[in-house]
């Protein structure tokens, strides 16, 4: 098994090639008066973020690597760097089109390919050298056995220590507890690696800004309720985006506040993000990251619009106390969108989906059935039940979110306009 | 104003006349390498079995593979839109039609109004396909016909998969040079049955729902229809003529359209 | 490839009996019967389900498994689609289609994605009167081992509200001796496997372990006492094999160990959900602790499954099996996807090549009988290994 090698040569450093795809995107926008404020204020976040990775070795700083859904907020009030791992192998996707090299490197370790993609990605970019390499491997079991699994492969590629967070199954007093246990635990390994101390009152105020985060984010989907709605389909990886990578960061809030007057002023003057919106659709799961440009072309052509994605970008109940920190943050995880598809599939998670039909008037919802995200898909059959009592029919993609080999954008076209036929027709 | 449909397939091309009073007048080609000739060839024949000629006004609705490139008909529409709508005006009671064609294998389930609920289609193999069966036919050196009649025959069924083609004829293969052989019948009955089970677990998906129709080239072979209702329990339906199925729906669209736009 | 020897006193009166019982499940006569009686069935999943607590409230637990050999998912594969493993779907498809209508309870934990999602469709799918499902932790700590046991006392109270009765400690404690008697039983059958020519196959193994867990433990531990006593008293002796340990998930069908068997090998330890990892280890009564979070310790820290943290516990576990039983080599079989053990597998192949122990990977479907393909690659390890023993 191959060593971690230091990322030099700029073709296989993942991250220089999101930070120059960033960068030539800002430029771009710049020429373009119809890109908002918001869309220039996240790509220069998300070249900030990947700087920041690059440099920080050579700055002496404590990379601390994560898997999806982990709090950052800890790594934060500690001044370390983070870096999202899933993130990085889906940007490499995104904004170069494809990551083929980091998945075979993946399958080469020996993972088999039933390992979704983003994962068996990840191991290869470590294994590669194609990622900077981190001082800690930090993971937890959201939501699925393929981010519980991932951590200790890292560990032994990146010859660096880590530590794993067990998220409780269910929500009762005593898991929660259990989970801050977790945290402190957490927090006291973070402390003997780096050297650092936790600030407390950073966390605070972190905090504080998460539940305004959260809050926001709210005020955005209520806005995106509107007929015609405001929000782009393109532009809902950015809302998911702002707690993956800037869990109560002052540009997230700056992000989200700019964006909700954007969002008003467009209601406020009838405008959609499409030119003639014609079908309201409901997304489960992600799109496929290098179909974005493609789905955004789609949408404009057929006034389709993905109005709400329950398990995205669509927040449980509750507030975040900033004076007791750690267990917000715990308290936080409970609440972020895709864990309430984590938990046992009550009835609760199952009314989410039927009121977001309701509320967003929803005319069809599309499941982008990942083929490497087994969890997911196995809700596929229930949802359609779920939403075929409220009238909602649902078309079934089969796709890959990171590897464009399994679909041709031909076939998802054929399907899309079968599915807008079927939604016209009724 | 005329209106008509036509399904312009892979091998085959079909189109319809609608009559005035509901009556469909087709013609059948092969599709050939010229799609626009074979679809002007086809339409003048169905038109001439309406007693019109290609000169006059005419509404056309096209689908199938070569359906989007034609430049003469007025809109297209998907397969699946089609494949509803034609099975809806050749057998009201239909709720799942299941086309059979040469290279793929679609599953529509409909409502009474024969709008499309939902659909599944297996596009990436020959597995459940027409060509799949040809396949055999040579293999078997049969007829599709002989092996039809064969199958009644059939007193047990050869173990042949269903989960890929290449792996369903080499089972196939090594019945045949079985010794002592596996009786003839018994291979065909097991070549049935690979190609109904793929077609079963795609209906799975969407739910299987009375009446059950069997439309496409392949809905002519007794012995598959016969394995399919087997298969699912229950009697399924053939139409007429289930080959012609989605250019009635085309052409039943494009009255819909027309009727609209008058309106 | 020398051919293994086996001598003629090969009847085991008691091993037919407990094939009997395998052979009709789930729709055996004896669990109609006990239906019919009055009795209450509950049936559960994994290794980390407290059977105790369900025996103890005077119900017979059940492992759920799915079809007794590979076959068509079509229904399983319709609600849990392609993509989970067939472990989970061949299940779901007996639920759905009627065969599991007879139970009275199902219990689980939150153990991996594919069992996860088969209780979640089965509670808004099946009828079951009684559901519960334990969280359970990934970690061996004492935090932990607390929190599990707050979940036993929790499935515990919810099982006596359902019931309407409570459970006593005596009749924990019966139930906690009779299991730990069986396990101890177990553990001696598998030990008749540590010597050199071993008079019980791997195969016949799997089929004890299979009835283990679909009938009443008080019979079961009688007729496992009576193959004690006509395996030692006959003169069965498998002499002449490689020595070979099974590592995986779950997996119920006898066949396929018997393909390896058939080709030179002999399985002599394993690491199965159905198999070692069942009886594993005794609960610990040591007088302090509370009887109930004994129970829930032995659980949580019984031999391993792939989903617990950290790896190295359950790669130790089976290095240290593989050493006692003085394995040739292992081969690991693999669910098509089973997230947890294809992603330890890179790691696990590793530390066994360290000790001396190469490793066969196979692709399985659950249920297979290991044929053809699978029959080819096998050979060829075994012969392998055997080159290496010269």
């Amino acid at each position: 098994m191959t060593g971690h090698a230091e990322a030099r040569t700029p073709e296989t450093n993942k991250v220089r090639a999101i930070v120059r795809a960033c960068r030539l995107i800002s430029r771009m926008n710049r020429l373009r008066p119809d890109v908002t404020r918001s869309e220039n204020l996240y790509y220069q976040m998300l070249s900030d973020y990947f700087t920041r990775l690059l440099d920080a070795r050579n700055n002496g700083d404590f990379i601390a690597a994560h898997t999806v859904f982990f709090p950052a907020e800890l790594l934060y009030a500690m001044d370390l760097v983070p870096m999202h791992t899933e993130t990085t192998t889906w940007m490499t996707s995104l904004f170069t089109g494809e990551c083929s090299d980091l998945l075979e490197a993946g399958s080469a370790l020996g993972l088999a390919s039933e390992i979704c993609t983003p994962h068996r990605g990840l191991a290869g970019a470590f294994s590669l050298g194609a990622v900077p390499r981190p001082d800690v491997m930090l993971w937890s079991n959201m939501v699925c056995d393929n981010t519980a699994k991932s951590g200790e492969l890292i560990m032994e590629l990146a010859h660096c220590p880590g530590f794993f967070i067990d998220h409780p199954f269910k929500d009762s007093p005593e898991e929660k507890q259990y989970l801050v246990g977790e945290l402190e635990d957490m927090v006291v390994f973070l402390e003997e690696h780096s050297g650092r101390k936790m600030n407390w009152d950073r966390l605070s105020e972190i905090v504080a800004r998460m539940d305004r985060q959260v809050q926001l984010t709210r005020e955005v989907n209520e806005l995106r309720k509107s007929v015609p709605s405001p929000f782009g389909s393109r532009r809902f990886l950015e809302l998911v985006t702002m707690d993956y990578l800037f869990p109560g960061q002052p540009a997230a809030i700056e992000y989200l506040e700019t964006l909700k007057q954007e969002l008003s002023d467009m209601v406020a003057q009838g405008k959609g993000a499409v030119a003639r919106e014609r079908f309201r659709l409901m997304s489960l799961f992600i799109p496929p990251m290098y179909l974005t440009g493609f789905l955004e072309k789609v949408s404009q052509e057929f006034g389709a619009v993905s109005v709400v994605e329950p398990f995205f970008t669509f927040w449980g109940e509750g507030r975040l106390d900033p004076a007791h920190p750690l267990e917000s943050v715990a308290q936080k995880s409970y609440m972020l969108p895709e864990m309430r598809m984590y938990g046992p599939l009550d009835d609760r998670a199952l009314d989410a989906i039927t009121s977001c039909a309701r509320e967003y008037r929803i005319d069809g919802a599309i499941y982008y059935a990942d083929v490497g995200c087994r969890h997911t898909c196995a809700t596929i059959k229930l949802f359609k039940d779920t939403l075929s009592e409220v009238d909602v029919p649902v078309l079934t993609l089969d796709c890959d979110v990171v590897d464009p080999t399994l679909t041709s954008q031909d076939e998802i076209r054929e399907k899309l306009e079968r599915f807008f036929e079927l939604l016209e027709d009724r | 104003m005329k209106t008509a449909g036509i399904d312009i397939g892979s091998l085959t091309t079909k189109a319809v006349v609608l009559g005035d009073d509901g009556a469909v007048f087709s013609a059948t080609a092969s599709t050939g390498d010229d799609r626009g000739q074979a679809a002007r060839q086809t339409l003048q024949a169905a038109l001439a079995e309406a007693g019109s000629g290609l000169g006059e006004d005419l509404y056309l609705v096209s689908t199938g593979a070569g359906g989007r490139a034609l430049a003469f008909s007025q809109l297209q529409k998907a397969i699946t839109t089609c494949l509803a709508r034609g099975i809806h005006h050749q057998l009201p009671s239909t709720r799942m039609v299941i086309d059979i064609g040469a290279e793929s294998c679609t599953v529509v389930k409909l409502n009474h109004r024969g709008r499309v609920d939902d659909w599944a289609s297996h596009d990436k193999c020959a597995a459940g396909t027409g060509i799949f069966l040809q396949q055999m036919s040579r293999l078997m050196q049969l007829s599709l016909e002989e092996m039809s009649v064969l199958s009644r025959r059939a007193k047990g069924r050869a173990d042949i998969t269903s989960t890929c083609a290449v792996f369903a004829e080499s089972d196939a293969i090594s019945h045949v040079h079985r010794d002592p052989p596996t009786p003839t019948e018994d291979i065909i009955a097991g070549i049935y049955h690979s190609v109904v089970s793929r077609i079963v677990s795609l209906c799975k998906r969407v739910g299987i729902e009375k009446d059950v129709a069997v439309a496409g080239g392949v809905a002519l072979n007794e012995g598959i229809v016969r394995a399919l209702s087997e298969a699912v329990g229950f009697a399924v339906i053939v139409p007429e003529d289930p080959r012609i199925t989605a250019a009635v729906g085309a052409a039943v669209l494009a009255r819909e359209s027309m009727e609209k736009g008058m309106s | 490839m020398r051919e293994g020897t086996q001598t003629s006193k090969t009847r085991l009166p008691a091993l037919e009996r407990l094939r009997e019982i395998n052979r009709a499940f789930p729709d055996a006569e004896q669990l109609r019967e006990l239906k019919r009686s009055g009795g209450r069935i509950f049936g559960w999943l994994c290794t980390y389900t407290p059977e105790e607590v369900i025996h103890a409230a005077g119900i017979l637990p059940v492992r759920i498994v799915g079809y007794p050999q590979e076959t068509d998912l079509d229904d399983g594969t319709a609600y849990l689609y392609v993509n989970s493993c067939s472990f989970s779907r061949s299940c779901f498809q007996l639920a759905i289609r009627g065969q599991y209508d007879f139970l009275d309870g199902v219990v689980g934990g939150s153990t991996c994605d594919g069992v996860r999602r088969l209780f979640d469709l089965w509670r808004h799918y099946m009828d079951t009167p009684f559901y519960h499902v334990l969280n359970i932790p990934r970690k061996y700590t004492e935090k932990a081992h607390r929190l599990y046991y707050d979940e036993v006392l929790k499935f515990k109270a919810h099982l006596e509200d359902w019931l309407g009765q409570g459970i006593s400690d005596d009749s924990l404690l019966d139930s906690v001796h009779l299991y730990n008697e069986s396990r101890r039983l177990l553990r001696e059958l598998y030990d008749l496997r540590r010597v050199d020519a071993p008079a019980v196959t791997g195969a016949e193994t799997l089929e004890v372990m299979n009835a283990s867990f679909r009938m009443p433990k008080e019979t079961f531990n009688q007729w496992l006492q009576e193959l004690l006593s006509e395996i030692k008293l006959s003169v069965r002796a498998h002499a002449n094999r490689v020595r070979v340990m099974v590592v995986g998930s779950v997996l119920t069908n006898a066949d396929f160990i018997r393909s390896i068997e058939e080709v030179g090998g002999l399985v002599v330890a394993d690491e199965l959900c159905t198999g070692t990892r069942y009886w594993g280890d005794p609960v610990v009564l040591d007088g302090k602790t509370p009887l109930l979070e004994a129970i829930s310790r032995r659980y949580l820290g019984n031999f391993p499954c792939a989903r617990m943290y950290p790896s190295d516990e359950r790669f130790n576990r089976i290095i240290q099996t593989a050493h006692d039983f003085r394995v040739d080599g292992v081969i690991s079989q693999n669910i098509r996807y089973c997230v947890p053990y294809c992603h330890d597998l890179p790691l696990l192949t590793q530390r066994l090549k360290a000790e001396g122990k190469p490793t066969l990977a196979l692709d399985v479907e659950y249920g297979t009988a290991g044929s053809g393909q699978i029959r080819t690659r096998v050979q060829a390890f075994l012969e392998m290994l055997e080159a290496r023993k010269r």
